[in-house]
């Protein structure tokens, strides 16, 4: 695991506030429930800042971003780099 | 509007090339179509969908995402004389069999000749759509390859005919039909534009609301066809992953008016970084309007402080009451009030222990603040009544009773619910309100329903996939939706006994169980889950869960759940 997923592990246990859970890269995120869709924005805007790439709106779906592996892979797809 | 018998009409009288709808994809991806364009792709829909023996009077489901081609679609149907409903296409969330099953109910009780797909829509999903032999899926034409006028049979659409089916919550066999004639369309439609001053030379439409949603339908696609204005639309799930897009297609296009839910007047400036807003301009918005939530005033006041320094005149943020019973509105905000709707404060006491609204100066210790949802449209009438049915004077709450002359015909094939629903010709809308000054002030809802960022959601849904989890003791679990200041609108919270004390020592699998299987059924996210030992759970005398008196047990044990009616002011 790379440290930028971890640091995106870290953001997204504080943001959904349960304790005993345990979340690691491939862990579902959406489709589990743990997130929902108003959250995915925080999600995005910190993956932004990880990646120091901007995600267009339009080319990311929430099952891009279900779990924090396929997260970075849709960064690396379809975001562009920040000048 | 009345001069035209029917939408189709109004659609033909529209000017040829003005632009109708801008689908928004991204910044460098967007498609246009003039009023023209749109009538030629709806007619070659219209003849797709007659080559499948689609006659008048038969009803469509179109189960598409938000596109050209899902109104054109619709607008195809209509010009057959044929009745579509827009459903909610697949998420990724939601198991294909549970889609499944929802879909099988709603289009079962519509008898649909015809469910209309894209090609979007997912292979895995394809074989959950095939219902029965009489109900043909079909995949939705190109219309952009179709160069040439499609000539349609002559075909006479009188007013009172069935113009369309609006479904308005729930997932499964709860989920109800609004059937709406053209006449009553027309009319609402003629009301609000009437309301809102509208003109077709000088507006236009902002929307990311979903098409199955009377606001997203009504306000979003059939007023602007209507009144021949242009309407930008983007997709719910692009707009709630990127708020920030509204600002920039706001700014792009100039656009003068949105319908958005509570929440979003928080959503935005909360997820639009600060850095970025002065990239934006709002200055062209004449009426953002709160509406399908109650009506927050810190909500619109957030919004409004955030966005005065981009061009956000005062004044332009208003509030309307809406349902798909009454085809839309039923109250709209002065839209010459140069301070947007009122906000009146009242004693907090008073209000709770008698329900009853003292006005009050706004500094007053426990002062309650609500925020009008505006003034009646015309030929509407509205009445507040006691649990009895007993008419209330002004200053008392009680629940809404809606008259108006484009009220629904009833719902789709069902006379039982109809007949519950109305009272010697009024509609019970199940929600709280009261009246002051002309003005409504809707507080909340008597009936059982949960509005989650502007999406009514049934309790019994959830309930019935929570209990069926095997450590819950059957019928042992109440939804509701408890309001979240963060968030602006209300968040999913579920209370449930467990079978055996025992099972409480480790409550987290549980808990991510359930989660799973309601984001599975349904495709929402519980936000808190209480397991409760047995017997916890208040029963009303049928055996049944009592879904109020459990509420207030769990807010006694749980005061951290703050549930105003109102705002109160911090003493």
């Amino acid at each position: 695991m790379t440290a930028e997923e971890q640091q995106m592990i870290e953001h997204i246990v504080r943001l959904i506030r349960k304790t005993g859970i345990s979340i690691d890269e491939n862990t579902p995120l959406v489709s589990s429930g743990l997130i929902d869709s108003m959250a995915l924005v925080d999600l995005l805007l910190k993956l932004e800042d990880l990646t120091n790439r901007r995600i267009p709106a339009g080319k990311v779906q929430p099952k891009d971003m279900n779990t924090v592996a396929l997260m970075f892979a849709t960064a690396l797809r379809v975001g562009k780099v920040r000048k | 509007m009345a001069r035209f018998r029917n939408l189709i009409d109004a659609l033909a009288d529209a000017p040829g090339d003005r632009p109708f709808i801008t689908a928004w994809i991204d910044e460098d991806e967007r498609e246009t179509v003039t009023f023209a364009e749109f009538r030629r792709h709806a007619r070659a829909q219209a003849k797709a969908l007659s080559d499948r023996n689609l006659n008048a009077g038969d009803r469509v489901v179109i189960l598409m995402s938000q596109s050209i081609p899902a109104m054109a679609t619709f607008a195809g149907a209509m010009m057959l004389g044929a009745v579509p409903a827009f459903l909610a296409p697949p998420n990724f969330k939601v198991e294909a069999s549970k889609y499944r099953a929802g879909l099988a109910g709603v289009t079962a009780n519509l008898k649909a000749k015809v469910v209309v797909i894209d090609d979007e829509f997912p292979e895995d999903m394809m074989e959950h759509v095939y219902l029965s032999e009489e109900a043909q899926v079909i995949r939705a034409i190109d219309g952009k390859s179709v160069s040439a006028d499609v000539e349609l049979p002559e075909l006479e659409i009188r007013p009172e005919n069935l113009a369309f089916i609006q479904h308005s919550a729930g997932t499964t066999g709860l989920q109800k039909g609004v059937a709406l004639t053209h006449a009553a369309v027309l009319t609402q439609v003629e009301h609000l534009a009437h309301a809102l001053k509208i003109d077709g030379t000088k507006d236009s439409v902002y929307s990311w609301l979903p098409l199955y949603h009377d606001m997203g339908l009504i306000a979003c696609f059939i007023l602007p066809m209507i009144c021949h204005l242009r309407v930008v639309i983007q997709s719910p799930l692009d707009w709630v992953m990127h708020p920030e897009t509204m600002l920039q297609i706001m700014t792009e296009y100039k656009c003068t008016l949105a319908w958005l839910p509570n929440f979003a007047f928080q959503f935005v400036p909360r997820r639009t970084p600060p850095n970025r807003w002065q990239q934006h301009d709002l200055s062209s918005a004449r009426a953002l309007i709160n509406c399908s939530e109650p009506v927050r005033s810190s909500s619109i006041l957030e919004f409004e402080n955030a966005f005065s320094t981009i061009g956000l005149k005062s004044g332009a943020l208003h509030s309307s009451y809406a349902m798909a019973e009454n085809v839309f509105a039923v109250t709209q905000s002065d839209i010459n009030s140069k301070s947007g709707p009122p906000r009146i404060w009242v004693d907090g006491q008073r209000f709770r222990s008698m329900h009853s609204v003292a006005p009050v100066a706004e500094s007053t210790p426990g002062a309650v603040s609500f925020t009008s949802s505006g003034r009646l449209l015309p030929n509407t009438e509205i009445r507040i009544v006691s649990d009895s049915g007993a008419p209330l004077a002004h200053g008392l709450v009680g629940e809404i009773l809606v008259k108006s002359d484009c009220l629904f015909t009833g719902y789709y094939n069902r006379p039982d619910i109809t007949g519950k629903a109305m009272v010697e010709g009024w509609y019970q809308t199940g929600d709280l309100g009261f009246t002051l000054a002309e003005e409504l002030y809707v507080i909340g809802r008597k009936k059982d329903l949960l509005i989650v960022g502007g999406e009514n959601l049934y309790p019994q849904d959830i309930e019935e996939i929570v209990a069926n989890h095997p450590a819950i003791h059957d019928g042992r679990a109440v939804a509701m939706g408890i309001y979240n200041p963060n968030l602006g609108t209300e968040d999913i919270v579920v209370v449930a006994e467990v079978e055996r004390m025992e099972l409480l020592a480790d409550t987290v699998e549980i808990e991510t169980e359930i989660r799973n299987l309601v984001v599975l059924g349904i495709g929402v996210s519980v936000r808190t889950i209480f397991l409760k030992p047995p017997k916890w759970i208040v029963k009303s005398t049928a055996g049944k869960a009592a879904r109020s008196i459990t509420r207030e047990k769990l807010f006694r044990e749980h005061p951290e759940l703050n549930d105003e009616a109102g705002e109160t002011k911090h003493e």
